[in-house]
């Protein structure tokens, strides 16, 4: 069943497997349309169309979503190194029970400070 | 029609511990004969992974060999053959040894010695084990080992569904490849059947689904004659109601039988060795409770009470781990709380096809070995501990035997007559509407075999039963197999595994009926005492289409004259 | 109570089952009474019935589990399938030689000399044991195979219960081949293809952790 079976998880960690996974793709696409955003930095006019549209308010939610994915990847790719190097197996659940804690918590904070920064 | 024919050198029948230890042994002899070891489940999956209390040996100073021989002689009533018993305990020491050099996980003493805990019967502590999964790691160890060797070939999930003898000599055997639904021949110049015992027969008992005599039966109706098969052993502690084994070692380690008024109730019947007396001596005096109604009253009937709470949670968890989890999983109590619901039920088949002590058949170049053979070393009773340890070292000289023989034989054929009858009998009720569902023969097999061939019994009983099984056998010749499509067909599969044990059934019931003394196991109400004048003698069952005939053969005494058997 | 059985026979359907309901009464009973009451061709694999021989490892509500230790009470309703990542050959029993060749592959037996006609006995202490015991309880029932996403994906990976038998042995005093096994192990289709889903830690009966043996197997291989 091949890639398919990444979607079929039978616990929280095969949940946090296949979100790592999902948040991956999405900010692999994230990273590509940043560059394109970036090339378009040789006209000043077609900068700031850009700018106007992406830093607003209207797309707060998706820079939100954003900020969970990129969270969530790395929190939860720290706690995947914490067992690769072959600790904390035995406290497997309390360790993501604190990365998604934790994901959740910078999620909040970074949304945060995004939206006041929006203020204006 | 493509007949599938498979050649080798030794067929082995049976993957568990006799049939891997002999495949062992030949091929640390010799890497060019090809050995196949064919059994009816994955090798791991055995019947021998169930073993759970240990291994005996010699190993310390403070034990010795004709004390070993001793308990298993007095153990078996006097009737297991005393030279064979001689060799036995002289080759255990090496086998524990060997198989620790294979990497088994015996459990340790504290300075890095393997352990050895006490047991039924044993005068000294000599049982080596692996916490209590001791069957399990000599089966991994084993199997792990055959990975090794060049000229071992597994072919697992295949039926043995006949042997192939010409003049006296065995050519090969027939077997049904599950996957496939066909029937695959393997053309041998020696056969080793190790198949294991028959405990289905009864529906209380601590065997898997699939230990249904397949080897006995099949090696019966070629003319070999089975041994002893009226010994069947009743183990005292069985789990209620799943019948699983709860391991002689749990009293081994310290624990207490009690009856209803909470009183150890063995001081009555074995005063010195109380719990640790042989299994059928203590099954015995819990049957006793239990009819004279100082049992317990369950949902699932009466039961007795093994009582392990004061060991401790601490020795509990390293010495019987996995019967702490069973206990806990399939009768939901926790021993180191209370005391666990058991039983006696049926768990051992002492007797089998009839072996000399070079595990040789009558028949040239069949070879038989562990739980379906008889050499005799249980006799009447066996002691615990020593079966796995049997399969070794038997199986060891079972693959030399066999490993000597091919190295001179003739050339074998399986013959076209062999494969057209083959085909003719397993597939001939295919597809066809039957008017008898074999499972239902198969618990009433059981009931039967519970109600009247269970530890006490009587001419009455014995007779009812023979009726019942003869009735049963008609039944089951109007079974057909509805399903026609071969692919891993268990509706054939069934119903072959229910006539074998039929055929198995009549043996130990008329077997039985004919012993007219109680020795061992075998417990007659009707004659209570044992009889050496007349009955110091091995029964041997000859298959004839009329049902079985009977012959006796003298036991082997070298050492120790026959003496009241009293713990 | 019904049970809902997922079978095959060339192609794949769902069968429903009515079976009485006792208390203790485990999956694999039930599936025993189906054959023997309702439909003698029902294909599964049982053998010991105590969760020591692996036979009856299947899917259950969608997670891998031994049928002979799993009581009905437990659920409402019971959805029965075969393993995920093996061939099915007939109803609920699939392919296992793949399995046990990738066994073979670790070369999971002792490597050390030992004199077969008079052996001698090799000390080893209850606290070296206790270091790979548990990893020596692996009753290869497949289940962690089944839910491991990079078996699901590579055919050819090791797979879990594999690299738990190289562990085990790597962890023994008593082993001379650990080099052998690493070597192995640190392949391209051993170790280096899990990425720590830990559904394996999950679903395995005997509690063995098959995540932890081969981190620690790449840890060793690191060295």
């Amino acid at each position: 069943m091949g890639v398919l079976s990444w979607f079929k998880y039978r616990s929280p960690f095969g949940m946090a497997f296949m979100f790592q996974r999902i948040t991956g793709l999405i900010l692999l696409f994230y990273l590509c349309l940043h560059l394109a955003y970036l090339t378009s930095l040789q006209s000043r006019d077609l900068y700031e169309s850009l700018t106007a549209l992406t830093v607003s308010k209207q797309f707060f939610i998706f820079d939100s979503l954003l900020i969970l994915c990129g969270v969530f990847h790395g929190l939860n790719g720290l706690r995947i190194v914490v067992h690769e190097l072959g600790f904390a197996h035995e406290k497997r659940k309390a360790v993501l029970v604190i990365s998604v804690a934790l994901t959740i918590l910078g999620w909040i904070l970074g949304s945060y400070i995004l939206y006041t920064a929006l203020g204006d | 029609m493509v007949v599938t024919v498979i050649e080798c050198d030794i067929a082995i029948v049976g993957a568990g511990l006799a049939g891997m230890r002999s495949a062992v042994a030949v091929a640390e002899k010799n890497r060019k004969v090809s050995v196949a070891v064919i059994a009816k489940t994955y090798p791991i999956r055995c019947h021998s992974v169930c073993a759970e209390g240990g291994s005996a040996a010699v190993l310390r100073k403070d034990d010795n060999f004709d004390l070993h021989a001793w308990d298993t002689v007095k153990g078996s009533d006097f009737l297991a053959d005393q030279n064979a018993v001689e060799y036995f305990v002289r080759e255990c020491p090496k086998e524990i040894l060997r198989l620790e050099n294979w990497g088994c996980p015996w459990s340790r003493n504290p300075d890095g010695t393997i352990a050895q805990r006490a047991f039924g019967g044993h005068s000294v502590n000599r049982t080596v084990f692996a916490a209590d999964r001791t069957g399990f790691h000599e089966v991994h160890t084993l199997y792990e080992r055959l990975l090794k060797y060049d000229n071992v070939e597994f072919f697992s999930e295949y039926f043995l569904t006949n042997i192939a003898i010409e003049d006296g000599r065995v050519q090969g055997i027939a077997t049904i490849r599950l996957k496939t639904g066909e029937l695959e021949f393997f053309k041998a110049k020696a056969v080793i059947l190790a198949t294991g015992g028959a405990g289905r027969l009864y529906g209380f008992t601590t065997y898997s689904h699939q230990v249904t005599g397949d080897g006995m039966a099949i090696a019966y109706r070629c003319g070999v004659p089975l041994k002893d098969m009226e010994f069947m052993q009743f183990h005292p502690t069985g789990l209620v109601p799943s019948g699983i084994l709860m391991t002689e070692a749990c009293r081994g380690e310290g624990g207490y039988l009690r009856n209803k008024d909470g009183e150890r109730f063995m001081k009555k019947y074995a005063p010195e060795k109380m719990e640790l007396a042989p299994r059928d001596v203590v099954a015995r005096a819990m049957w006793r409770e239990i009819m004279e109604g100082r049992a317990f009253e369950g949902e699932h009937g009466p039961y007795l009470a093994l009582d392990l709470t004061h060991l401790g949670e601490e020795k509990i968890e390293e010495r019987l781990p996995m019967i702490r989890e069973a206990a806990i999983k399939f009768a939901d109590v926790d021993p180191v709380e209370e005391p666990i619901p058991v039983k006696p039920v049926q768990h051992y088949t002492m007797g089998g096809i009839h072996t000399n002590e070079l595990t040789e058949t009558p028949v040239k170049g069949l070879f038989a070995v562990g739980e379906c053979a008889c050499v005799s070393i249980h006799g009447a009773n066996r002691l615990g501990s020593n079966s796995t340890v049997e399969c070794l070292v038997f199986g060891k000289v079972a693959g030399e035997m066999a490993l000597k023989y091919v190295e001179n034989a003739k050339e074998t054929r399986i013959s076209s007559e062999f494969v057209k009858e083959e085909e003719k009998r397993l597939f001939d009720r295919f597809g066809k509407k039957g008017e008898e569902n074999p499972h239902a023969i198969k618990k009433e097999l059981n009931e039967t075999m519970d109600n009247y061939l269970w530890i006490f019994r009587d001419e009455n009983g014995l007779k009812t039963a023979l009726r019942k099984i003869l009735d049963l056998k008609e039944r089951f010749a109007k079974v057909a197999i509805s399903d026609a499509v071969r692919k891993f067909n268990v509706a054939l599969l069934s119903t072959l595994e229910v006539g074998y044990l039929l055929d198995l059934a009549e043996i130990v019931a008329m077997g039985a009926l004919l012993r007219t003394e109680s020795r061992g196991a075998h417990y007659r109400l009707d004659y209570p005492a044992r009889n050496d004048e007349k009955w110091l003698v091995h029964s041997l069952a000859y298959y004839t289409s009329e049902g079985p005939r009977f012959e006796y053969a003298p036991v082997r005494i070298t050492k120790w004259k026959p003496v009241e058997r009293k713990y | 109570m019904k049970i809902l059985i997922r079978r095959f026979d060339e192609k794949s359907y769902w069968q429903s089952f009515e079976v009485p309901v006792k208390r203790g009464m485990t999956v694999l009973d039930a599936l025993f009474y189906i054959r023997e009451n309702i439909d003698p061709t029902f294909a599964f694999r049982a053998s010991c019935r105590m969760g020591i021989c692996g036979s009856c490892a299947v899917k259950i509500n969608g997670k891998p589990r031994l049928a002979c230790e799993t009581q009905i009470s437990k659920f409402k309703e019971i959805k029965v399938e075969p393993l995920d990542n093996f061939r099915v050959i007939r109803d609920l029993v699939t392919e296992f030689e793949g399995f046990f060749v990738k066994h073979k592959k670790v070369k999971p037996y002792l490597i050390a000399e030992a004199d077969y006609e008079n052996p001698v006995e090799q000390l080893q202490t209850p606290q070296e044991l206790k270091r790979y015991y548990i990893f020596s309880l692996c009753i290869k029932c497949g289940a962690c195979v089944s839910v491991c996403p990079a078996s699901a994906t590579l055919e050819g990976y090791l797979g879990p219960a594999a690299l738990v038998a190289a562990y085990r042995f790597n962890a023994d005093s008593r082993d001379k081949g650990k080099e052998e096994r690493l070597k192995i192990a640190s392949e391209s289709i051993g170790v280096w293809r899990c990425h720590s889903a830990m559904e394996c830690s999950e679903v395995c009966p005997k509690q063995i952790e098959p995540a932890k043996a081969v981190q620690l197997l790449r840890r060793a291989s690191l060295r």
